[in-house]
């Protein structure tokens, strides 16, 4: 009898469990779900000629959530052409963000502008385990406030799986971390047919040939206490642009972003294979990103958003990171104006060295503007636009 | 802030004491740490409450492909041992090599290296190969609290082993350096620390057993055994790896998990004798499960405390202590974090310590593979203790367990002294890096 009853409390114990267990599941399951289904309103301004997807240029990602929308805003006026990358890292949002604001507003008037907001679509959709992430940020604007997903360095396992043991570069054989087969910024050149990653770079790299691109700026973020950070990372053969570009904002617009040469002997990085495997000059762009940081407190939308921190700045004071830091923190408007005016600075540089191919925009804010206005005061609200001009993604 | 991060990592250190106090085991009282520091964590709206579960099951799932391999690569060795594969191999050592006993003891010591190596994990070392090499140490004259004490070091050391590091692949993967090159700078460290350890432990021999009497002795092997049996598996599973090397462009992404099961798959139908592979694969997982469990609930704890922030603090902690104090914390704090957390332990402190060695210009890899091998040693310490344990269950020593451990402490100091000097020197060990590439 006694025994009995132990067994059947047992199984009470067991069966609670399991129920509650269920629930926990279904409930994060319900949230991790939406999450990679949400879709963000991406409003096209009065540049935007046309919008294609990058599956049109790697056949090989039609149909997988690897495909991703690219915008053309082309000029009244023949010129040159730019390539303009974002979440390449989803985890980098100033990049998204600084893309949009050029999708929303920038006037061609001559040459081409092409961009892909959501480069790397699945990383995207893709959160961090381990690493405790917000699964959405709000940007507050004058009609509310526009949301975005959170996304992850690497795309989702849901959408390339397995890993192998180790990434064997193509084309170079170099040995890199099984991580890094799902990580945009490592597979370039990529393939038509290899892993859906090396996919997607491939996507670029034909477009870059095939419209005869002339400029590609991938933007990024990294870690206070990485020594690459704020800074333009540059080929020798983007060098003299990317010094030219440093000089001109730091003199104008009064902020640093110094130039990195792009290191030969490491393969896969989009600053290293785009110039070599296509006749375009590519920078890649970094703004400090505390968020990422190790050593930082809760890892909250503030800290995302605003970049404070208290043992960042403990550790500033000591001398520990790689770029001034006080109580002000380093702001998502600062990361974003600075990309903003970098990648203006880099056009304006690259027309006067080639006339002929001449990019001119306007309306796109630069550094000074998104600092005293804030990012959202240049997105529209997707309620009053007309619908055709909204694209999800 | 500080003060609010300070009280959550309190709350979660005194859930784990009280569910150890209540006799819970390692992977629930850690368990229950992540979920009380969630709790304490949404009081301050970090992680919003709305977000806690979400937290728990998507840091369950942080290190799913190392469980997978994992459990693959143990159910691949189960089975060459079960097909009478393992006592095979030990068997014809001690038949060979009886009397020249640097060459037994040196095999001996390989044969515990292999599994770890490949599954990352000393456990299953013990479970696969310990039972035959403890007896054949045995027969070598080796008194069984020294079987033990080389049984515990050696499978730690084979846990570090290359090509799977779990410490390794954690530290690697939380710090965004590339988990390649490790072959050399954690190969050589093994293979000589392993010699030491056999050699300084079983050199002298105190038995009298002769050669015939000790073969009678040893477990039975299927009749059809043979090298080639033995082998092929090994040789199917490398020469995958292999060929993705040689041909990656042409050779379709396996997989380490899918490797392993092929593998498993070709030992199955090569093995002289017919295994009842639904029972031995259940069996072996059932044996899995606690290590599994912990891998899960690390991946929770470590979410629940980045969320939180604690893992931040105990970054900063760190990051902020003197150089020279540092290392030498490092020599105690290191298995002890083991001990307590298994592998929470590298999740916890060996991340934000390699970030920082990285940034104060040390050769991160090296620096990886250097206190890769301190961690190990922690897996004999209280209260997990778990290779330490299975050490003694496995060599049948029926001391206690402190006289087990006191006759590590050689070889432990000389791992550690090693591991050490790899970090500090880690800069001018960088061709050992090159080389493996
Ligand atoms: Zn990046």
């Amino acid at each position: 009898m006694i025994k009995q009853m132990k067994m059947s409390r047992l199984w009470i114990i067991k069966l609670t469990l399991i129920v509650f267990l269920a629930a926990i599941i279904s409930l994060a399951g319900y949230q991790l779900y939406t999450h990679r289904h949400f879709q963000v309103p991406l409003i096209t301004g009065p540049g935007v000629t046309k919008v294609v997807k990058l599956s049109e240029y790697s056949p090989g990602i039609k149909g997988t959530m690897a495909d991703t929308n690219v915008f053309f805003l082309e000029g009244s006026e023949e010129g040159g052409k730019i390539l303009i990358l974002a979440n390449t890292h989803a985890n980098e949002p100033a990049a998204l963000l600084t893309a949009l604001l050029f999708i929303e507003n920038a006037v061609v008037d001559k040459g081409t502008m092409i961009i892909i907001p959501m480069f790397n679509n699945s990383a995207g959709r893709n959160t961090r385990p381990g690493d405790g992430y917000p699964l959405y940020f709000e940007i507050p604007t004058k009609w509310g406030s526009k949301k975005f997903r959170m996304g992850n360095r690497d795309a989702s396992p849901l959408d390339q799986w397995p890993d192998p043991d180790v990434y064997v570069h193509y084309p170079d054989k170099q040995l890199l971390s099984f991580l890094d087969v799902r990580n945009t910024n490592r597979t370039w050149p990529g393939r038509a047919k290899g892993p859906l990653m090396e996919r997607v770079t491939f996507g670029a790299m034909e477009i870059m040939r095939k419209e005869n691109v002339d400029i590609a700026i991938d933007i990024h973020g990294a870690e206070t206490m990485f020594p690459v950070t704020n800074c333009i990372v540059a080929p020798e053969k983007s060098m003299r642009i990317a010094v030219m570009t440093t000089l001109t904002v730091k003199s104008r617009e009064h902020f640093d972003s110094h130039v990195e040469p792009s290191p030969s002997g490491f393969r896969g990085l989009s600053h290293r294979e785009i110039g070599d495997y296509a006749d375009t000059f590519p920078f890649l762009l970094e703004a400090p990103i505390p968020f990422l940081d190790q050593p930082t407190g809760p890892k909250t939308v503030d800290l995302l958003l605003d970049g404070k921190d208290p043992f960042l700045l403990s550790l500033s004071k000591k001398g520990k990171l790689f770029v001034p830091y006080d109580e002000e923190g380093w702001s998502m408007e600062k990361r974003v104006g600075q990309h903003c005016s970098v990648t203006l600075e880099i056009m304006s540089q690259y027309s006067k060295k080639n006339p002929d191919r001449t990019i001119r925009i306007s309306s796109v804010p630069r550094y000074a503007d998104v600092l005293k206005n804030g990012v959202g005061y240049y997105y529209h609200d997707p309620n009053k636009t007309d619908k055709k001009n909204i694209i999800y993604n | 802030m500080e003060t609010q991060i300070g009280i959550i990592l309190a709350v979660m250190v005194f859930a784990y004491a009280l569910a150890k106090w209540r006799n819970f085991s390692i992977e629930l009282s850690m368990l229950f740490a992540a979920v009380a520091g969630g709790a304490a964590g949404a009081l301050y709206n970090t992680p919003p409450p709305g977000q806690i579960f979400r937290h728990l099951v998507e840091g369950s799932f942080t290190y799913l492909d190392v469980i997978l391999v994992f459990s693959t690569a143990t159910i691949f060795m189960a089975i060459v041992s079960e097909s009478g594969g393992v006592n095979y191999v030990v068997r014809s050592i001690i038949k060979h090599f009886y009397n020249i006993r640097f060459i037994a003891l040196l095999l001996l010591m390989i044969i515990i290296l292999i599994p770890g190596a490949l599954t990352g994990a000393g456990s299953v070392s013990l479970l696969v190969v310990g039972a035959p090499v403890a007896l054949a140490l045995g027969y070598l004259g080796i008194d069984k609290r020294r079987v033990a004490a080389i049984l515990f070091i050696v499978a730690g050391l084979s846990a570090a082993a290359p090509p799977v590091n779990i410490w390794a692949m954690i530290l690697s993967a939380g710090t965004a350096i590339p988990y390649v090159g490790f072959e050399l700078p954690l190969g050589i460290p093994v293979l000589l620390l392993g010699i030491f350890t056999v050699l300084f432990l079983g050199w002298k021999n105190e038995g009298t057993l002769d050669k015939q009497k000790v073969l009678e002795d040893m477990p039975e092997v299927p009749e059809k055994m043979s090298w080639w049996r033995v082998l092929l598996p090994f040789l199917v599973f490398f020469g995958l790896v292999v060929a993705y090397r040689i041909w990656p462009f042409a050779t379709p992404i396996f997989g380490l998990a899918l490797e392993f099961s092929i593998a498993g798959l070709v030992a199955l139908l090569v093995s002289p004798k017919k295994i009842h592979i639904l029972k031995l694969s259940s069996e072996t997982m059932k044996r899995l499960l606690p290590l599994l469990a912990t891998m899960v609930v690390v991946g929770m704890l470590q979410q629940i405390m980045t969320a939180t922030g604690v893992r931040g603090l105990l970054s900063f902690a760190v990051i902020s202590t003197p150089l020279v104090l540092l290392f030498i914390a490092l020599i105690f704090i290191i298995p002890i974090s083991e001990g307590v957390l298994t592998y929470g332990g590298a999740a916890i402190i060996g991340i934000p310590l390699i970030w920082f060695l990285d940034s104060i210009g040390l050769h991160a890899t090296v620096a990886i593979a250097g206190l890769s091998l301190l961690w190990p040693l922690g897996d004999g310490l209280p209260p997990t203790a778990l290779i330490g344990r299975l050490s003694v269950m496995v060599s049948g020593y029926k001391g206690t367990y402190w006289t087990f451990l006191k006759k590590t402490w050689v070889p432990w100091v000389v791992i550690t002294i090693v591991g050490i000097l790899m970090v500090l020197f880690s800069a001018r060990l960088d061709f050992l890096v090159k080389w493996s590439m």
